[in-house]
């Protein structure tokens, strides 16, 4: 991991985006004090991890990797073991969030007798428990239907937007990160390489021409617009660009004496972006 | 601190490992009630059969035999000068009973519960410490549990001492629950009484040979106190150490091995100590506390009481130290 530099605010989902091995995992251990980077620091609340754990992480509910539960309990007592570990929460509070989450009325049923999705219901129920003022939570929607899918995209944003939680989401899920976050930071190979708002994506369009001097459309892309492209196929140039510069690169190329068979602009999605940065998902 | 010590404990019960040990602990203790008391009986027999007594009742024609018995194997060349050292320090005690009145040859109820002890402190009741202390970390790491503990703003080391304070207590019902067990199953065959009874204590040995003279003589009651008190101290030493491995590794059945490869080699280890000074120091030759106030030790130069308290106590120092030391740092990576 190298210049990592997140930042997440109160009432916003934060998506983080990554293959596999990307370092998604290592980067929330290190938030949640699981891992002591070499260098660098975190600060949760305004208090750092290094000098004030306790009340950094008093401020944290969390799922990491995956939402391990003691199998030998049941889903309250697992609940009510954690919730004796802060001095926030009541039985009232634990009821609340168990009907939150939707656990009902499986929650007095031992834990080995539970399915991937409603282990992550339990962990979502332990995680919000004590209202956290920062929720992160590491690939959430793993083992969920799509009802319960639905459902996590719901419950996040009145936690983020009624309760004024910070969410920090990890997924290597594209559509579901792009459907449930405000923010979103793409990180490969241990460096994050964009952060960008959700809602700005539709202004980025893959734009993809096909000229008679493939090398000279590059040249000139780079040249006015400080933009790289790159040769796909024998005349064909491919960038991504603002929406509203098409029209002003196609005058361009013709000015300058390029015969341009055709221009087609397919809607950016996080998944052009994403292969776009990443140059397709290889796992380090 | 008082509920994260609860939760651990709550966690041990529900486990159920500690009744698995208990259990244990039930099954052991009857067979090994009722083969004493098969041996008790064929000694009796054997003993009445070769000397043409009819009257087995008078326990002091039998210590006499067994004096005898003993006196003429020392006399034999085949026995090598370890043995015999245990031999003559066996006869000595045995007279002393004789001269001072004391009862060696029967068992009561409270007799027994003092002798398994004596049996069980340094392989059996340490290998039950393991099976409870051997996850207690390592179980959560292996888990994945631990990361719920450590994200919760409750510093490790709490987290740690909980755990810990929570194994003292578990070891402390595992004694408990041995005495209870003890007492009620050997009643069976041996009857309640016997608590007054009194039993020598004080033996010493310098240069091969028994010293009596600061043997006093203490009623069964007090004496049992005193080996339940010893062993409860082995058993947080084990449990201690046991408890950092468990911090150490990941998996809970290499913990498990790791001590129980540990202690088995204590038991072979033992055979060099009067030869080899190094191993003495060693946690697992010092746990038969429970011989140096019977007098039933093979006796070594240098190995007393106090040496094998001490040792003990710095191994257990040793271990909380590492313990907390590692845990505090670790990078938690489950």
């Amino acid at each position: 991991m190298r210049d990592v530099n997140l930042s997440v605010f109160p009432a916003e989902i934060f998506g983080f985006l990554g293959a596999n091995g990307a370092g998604k995992t290592t980067t929330i251990r290190i938030i949640a004090g699981l891992i002591k980077p070499d260098r660098g620091k975190v600060a949760i609340g305004g208090f750092s991890l290094d000098h004030d754990f306790i009340k950094a992480m008093s401020q944290v509910g969390c799922i990491i990797e995956s939402p391990d539960m003691y199998k030998f309990l049941t889903g309250m007592e697992n609940l009510q073991q954690l919730a004796a570990m802060s001095s926030r929460v009541t039985q009232q509070r634990l009821d609340e969030v168990v009907e939150m989450v939707g656990l009902k009325h499986r929650i007095n049923d031992r834990v080995d007798t539970y399915s991937l999705g409603m282990k992550q219901r339990l962990g979502i129920a332990q995680a919000v428990m004590g209202r956290p003022r920062l929720l992160i939570l590491d690939e959430p929607a793993n083992g969920l239907d799509p009802a319960g899918i639905a459902e996590l995209r719901q419950l996040l944003r009145r936690l983020a937007y009624e309760e004024d939680m910070a969410v920090l989401v990890s997924s290597h899920i594209l559509a579901e990160v792009q459907q449930m976050c405000d923010t979103v930071a793409i990180i490969s190979k241990g460096v994050v390489l964009k952060t960008l708002k959700v809602k700005e994506l539709g202004n980025d369009v893959v734009v993809e021409w096909q000229v008679d001097k493939p090398l000279l459309a590059i040249e000139l892309l780079k040249g006015n617009w400080d933009i790289a492209a790159e040769q796909t196929r024998k005349n064909r140039v491919k960038a991504v660009i603002e929406r509203v510069m098409v029209e002003d690169i196609n005058q361009t190329f013709i000015n300058e004496g390029l015969r341009l068979a055709y221009c087609e602009a397919h809607g950016s999605t996080l998944e052009d972006l994403f292969l776009n940065l990443t140059g397709g998902v290889e796992i380090v | 601190m008082y509920r994260l010590v609860q939760n651990e404990v709550v966690k041990m019960l529900r486990k159920k490992r500690l009744y698995i040990v208990l259990g244990i602990l039930l099954i052991m203790i009857s067979a090994f009630a009722y083969g004493q008391y098969h041996s008790l009986d064929r000694t009796r027999e054997q003993l009445a059969k070769r000397i043409g007594m009819t009257d087995t009742g008078d326990w002091r024609k039998l210590a006499e035999q067994q004096i005898i018995d003993m006196k003429n194997r020392l006399d034999s060349h085949y026995m090598d000068e370890e043995h015999n050292s245990t031999t003559r320090v066996r006869m000595e005690q045995l007279q002393y009973y004789l001269d001072n009145n004391i009862n060696p040859v029967d068992i009561s109820g409270a007799r027994f519960t003092t002798r398994f002890i004596e049996q069980s402190i340094y392989l059996f009741l340490p290998l039950l410490m393991i099976l409870l202390a051997a996850d207690m970390v390592s179980g959560e790491l292996a888990g994945g549990t631990v990361k719920l503990l450590l994200t919760r703003g409750v510093p490790r080391w709490k987290v740690l001492l909980s755990k810990y304070i929570a194994l003292l207590l578990l070891e402390l019902n595992v004694v408990f629950f041995t005495l209870l067990i003890s007492v009620a199953v050997s009643g069976i065959f041996f009857g309640y009484g016997g608590w007054t009874e009194p039993v020598a204590t004080g033996f010493q040995v310098a240069a091969g040979k028994l010293i009596t003279s600061n043997v006093v003589n203490v009623p069964q009651w007090q004496y049992l106190l005193m080996v339940y008190g010893l062993a409860y101290f082995v058993m947080v030493v084990v449990g201690t150490v046991s408890f950092m491995i468990s911090v150490l590794v990941k998996s809970t059945a290499a913990s498990i091995g790791i001590m129980l490869s540990t202690l088995v080699s204590g038991t072979f280890l033992s055979s060099f100590l009067a030869d080899w000074t190094l191993p003495r120091y060693l946690f697992m030759v010092n746990m038969r506390l429970t011989d140096y106030i019977s007098g039933s030790l093979r006796p070594i130069e240098g190995m007393n009481l106090t040496f094998s308290l001490t040792v003990l106590a710095a191994w257990m120092v040793a271990a909380i130290v590492v313990s907390f030391w590692y845990f505090t740092k670790r990078d938690i990576l489950v």
